[in-house]
């Protein structure tokens, strides 16, 4: 009850004050705008207007902040469903299954998707945010260490294989590929440097975001550029269909089943909503009955990746505010706010400030239910970008991924690698192999390896160590449980060949 | 130049008697250099571009935002901040060795490019191929156990515990090899003989969960990253890695409280322009620089950040005594580990 009064308290403040009203609907639109637009990103707008959070209320500056991380965060799936150009990392699952959907013409039921479920994870976890917080973070940070995030991340890699490749085979070698252009860089623990070919940029390692435009828009542009030349390319076929209420209550479990997930990897520091939404599709697959139907244009993954990544914005303040821990760069970007206003999140932050907290928590349940009313607006006039032909598209997307790829840190050799990215792409493409497991071995590889090497120090080098932690261990089992599984059906069951495809996207 | 370097090296000796006698209030380094100053025939005409090696959320990143901000407060001149994080630094390094030494490009930087140079001199050396214009940083670190610890207290009862344990007492750490963090840990395991597995965490906030959370039994760090943790009484250090006590941490035992016998190393940040740049451009930099470490803003920032209880402000001269000393002190410990110092 008091949650609830508090929630009104804070909903009369935003509501009550015209110009928290005008920085709410700036931020919602704002968020959209830049996560839809590749090359441009949520972070790219919150970085622009960190220094001039100091001119605002403190309450105004971190509403904001999380207005715009609600939004940014749909904001992407647009033109990850469209374009096969995820806006952000967090909506690259969206389009392993979005974009195969806009060209079998089903652009409005995979948007319509995006929009419905983003709203819904979004304010589900907005409410958890305002009945759990402190206790909830406190439990997370000391349930889940190293060595239980990395059992998540192997949990979660054992099912990837099946994703958008021919055989099982392939999908396995697609994901090594991915966990292989993971490694390269300097080691998370040692410091020691790998593949660098003594070359300082490389050093740094292959960014994700390069690799994800170079697979995902480069090679999707040069699979067209070819059925174009050889007379088979057919423009997808609008419509603006929604998903009919009934179709979406029957992924009402794939719905609950990302809420959990999403909510959890937002709680987690450091982790976030790239892995949330990446988890969040990969158990949808693992519980599919037809799970080689992903990556070729299944609903059930939109909703997934999109539930998900929306459910892990509420659930990221609770570490923030109630431990100080931001999960991902733009909560991190939020304690820049806080510090401006001569105030450090935390624990404090609840006694002192309790009024600032449920502000936040009003706009962010606001903000969410906003993509649902923007979203169905928006959607009937935005699929139409898909009438633009495709000699004029193609520039244009091939800009936009060059301009995004190179923003990342202004480096040219990020360019460079989303070339070759899609030139590598197009081929794996034809070969049956799935750049959708590349992407996700490359995310997944990333976190997984460092926590490997954290959690290998912390049990001395011993496996044995997990039988002290038993949820690491439950993890562990059910992933190598899917791993034996799938090595059966490789072997003993009936061909699990996927029917003939409409699409080679993967 | 040189009566302005003499004004400045007086400046920080008064500067560091008022924060020995408690009262930093009043004066400040670079209280002496003139308020405003022409510019250098036009420069600078546009926006500076200050690169960052390290993320927008962390240490370098607030540092660079506070300074570029105390910086246009000052002279009205813009800076864009341009984020090149990886490769503990070097990324960013290497990307500002690249562009033109003509004065609009400049570089925040960390002891880090130090110690990188010390082990690999083709790296480069942040007091020779660079001209540092201040810096604006200078902390120590201390270790950190929970509040609600109940297993040691105090670093005595600590080093007992972990000896108790043979190896298996971990400490949440950057550990990278050589790094400023790694060498401090062999002095202190070295002198005591503890046995510590070090965990490397690059990112605070899990480094920090790691802590609260219970997953690690210490922590490694400078207080004021952690600070908010201190304020909220979760963490509480058992240990100034320092040879003296600063008045903040009264309670806290020195190294050589505990009898260990090292020269500490420093974590320290500061701000760069290229060698070769224009003369004049420099020496409008280095105003420009050393006054805004004297702002309101830039005070306010660095005392948030724990960054007035050891004198934090270097001129160009003291910086580059500063980077030289610390290039030596880690070439001998480099050598004396028997890492290949190229």
């Amino acid at each position: 009850m008091d949650a609830f009064n508090n929630f009104a308290n804070g909903t009369v403040a935003l509501f009550s004050d015209p110009l928290g009203i005008v920085i709410f609907l700036s931020g919602v639109v704002g968020g959209m705008l830049f996560g839809a637009i590749p090359g441009v990103s949520m972070l790219t707008l919150a970085a622009i207007l960190l220094p001039f959070t100091a001119h605002l209320s403190a309450e105004h500056g971190i509403m904001l902040f999380s207005v715009i991380y609600c939004t940014g965060v749909y904001g992407g799936a647009i033109t990850a469903i469209l374009f096969n150009i995820p806006g952000s990392p967090e909506n690259a699952p969206t389009a392993f299954d979005g974009y195969p959907m806009t060209q079998k013409g089903q652009a409005g039921r995979a948007v319509g998707a995006a929009v419905m479920c983003s709203a819904i994870g979004g304010t589900v976890s907005a409410v958890l945010m305002m009945l759990a917080t402190a206790p909830i973070a406190d439990w997370a940070i000391s349930a889940f260490g190293p060595p239980e995030i990395f059992a998540l991340v192997f949990f979660g890699l054992a099912v990837a294989a099946s994703v958008g490749a021919k055989t099982i085979w392939k999908g396995w070698l697609s994901i090594l590929a991915g966990l292989m252009i993971a490694v390269v860089g300097l080691d998370p623990v040692g410091g020691i440097e790998r593949y660098d070919f003594n070359m300082p940029y490389l050093l740094a390692g292959i960014h994700f975001i390069p690799t994800i435009l170079g697979f995902f828009a480069v090679s999707e542009i040069m699979v067209q550029a070819e059925k174009k030349v050889t007379g088979a390319y057919s423009a997808p076929k609008l419509s603006v269909d929604f998903p009919s209420f009934s179709e979406l209550w029957a992924h009402k479990f794939a719905v609950v089943r990302s809420i959990i997930i999403g909510f959890f990897c937002g709680i987690l520091p450091g982790i976030g909503a790239t892995l949330a939404a990446f988890m969040g599709y990969n158990e949808a697959v693992r519980w599919s009955k037809e799970r080689w139907e992903f990556g070729k244009g299944k609903l059930e993954g939109v909703i997934s990746s999109e539930t998900a990544n929306n459910a892990a914005t509420g659930a990221a303040m609770i570490p923030l505010l109630a431990l100080g821990l931001p999960g991902g760069a733009l909560t991190a970007m939020m304690v820049g706010v806080f510090q401006m206003h001569d105030m450090e999140p935390g624990p404090l932050v609840f006694l002192n400030s309790a009024d600032l907290v449920w502000v936040v928590f009003a706009a962010m349940f606001f903000a969410n239910l906003s993509i649902l009313l923007i979203g169905f607006l928006e959607t009937k006039t935005i699929i139409n970008l898909l009438r633009i032909p495709f000699q004029f598209l193609a520039p244009l997307i091939l800009m936009l991924a060059t301009v995004g790829a190179y923003a990342v840190r202004g480096l040219v050799i990020d360019v460079v690698v989303m070339f070759v990215a899609g030139v590598l792409g197009f081929f794996l493409r034809r070969t049956g192999y799935s750049v959708a497991g590349i992407v996700l071995g490359l995310i997944l590889g990333k976190i997984g390896e460092q926590t490997f090497a954290q959690a290998m120090q912390m049990l001395h080098y011993e496996w044995t160590g997990y039988f002290s932690r038993p949820i690491g261990l439950a993890l562990l089992i059910a992933g190598f449980l899917t791993l034996g599984a799938s090595a059966y059906r490789a072997f003993y069951a009936a061909p699990v060949e996927a029917p003939p495809e409409e699409s080679k996207s993967a | 130049m040189k009566f302005k370097n003499y004004l400045a090296g007086a400046a920080t000796a008064i500067a560091a008697l008022a924060v020995a006698g408690g009262t930093a209030l009043a004066a400040c380094a670079t209280d002496d250099l003139p308020a405003t100053r022409d510019k250098a025939g036009d420069f600078p005409a546009r926006a500076l571009t200050m690169i960052v090696p390290y993320g927008p959320a962390g240490g370098s990143g607030q540092v660079a935002q506070a300074m570029a901000q105390a910086v246009s407060e000052l002279t009205g001149v813009s800076i864009n901040r341009d984020h090149k994080p990886g490769g503990s630094g070097t990324v960013g390094m290497t990307a500002y060795m690249a562009t033109p030494a003509d004065g609009y490009t400049v570089l925040e930087h960390i002891d880090d490019a130090s110690s990188a140079h010390a082990l690999d001199s083709s790296r480069p050396n942040p007091a020779e191929d660079l001209i540092p214009l201040v810096t604006s940083q200078i902390t120590f670190s201390q270790i950190y156990i929970r509040t609600n610890e109940d297993r040691f207290t105090d670093w005595k009862s600590f080093v007992e515990w972990v000896k108790a344990q043979d190896g298996k007492a971990t400490i949440a750490n950057v550990s990278k090899e050589g790094s400023m963090e790694r060498v401090t840990m062999k002095f202190i395991t070295d002198a005591t003989g503890m046995k510590i597995q070090q965990i490397s965490f690059d990112k605070g906030a899990p480094r920090y969960g790691a802590l609260a959370g219970g997953q690690v039994d210490a922590l490694f760090e400078q207080p004021g990253d952690v600070r908010k943790f201190l304020d909220a009484g979760r963490f509480k250090p058992i240990l100034t890695i320092l040879k003296e006590r600063p008045g903040a941490f009264a309670d806290v035992p020195s190294i050589k409280d505990v009898g260990l016998d090292f020269e500490p190393l420093l974590r320290f940040r500061g701000f760069y322009v290229k060698k070769g740049a224009p003369a004049d451009r420099v020496e409008w930099l280095q105003w420009a620089f050393q006054k805004a470490f004297c702002t309101e803003s830039y005070q306010k920032y660095n005392e948030s950040k724990f960054m007035n209880l050891i004198d934090s402000y270097r001129d160009t001269e003291g910086s580059k005594e500063l980077i030289t000393s610390t290039v030596a002190q880690y070439r001998e410990v480099y050598k004396a580990m028997g890492l290949e110092v190229k």
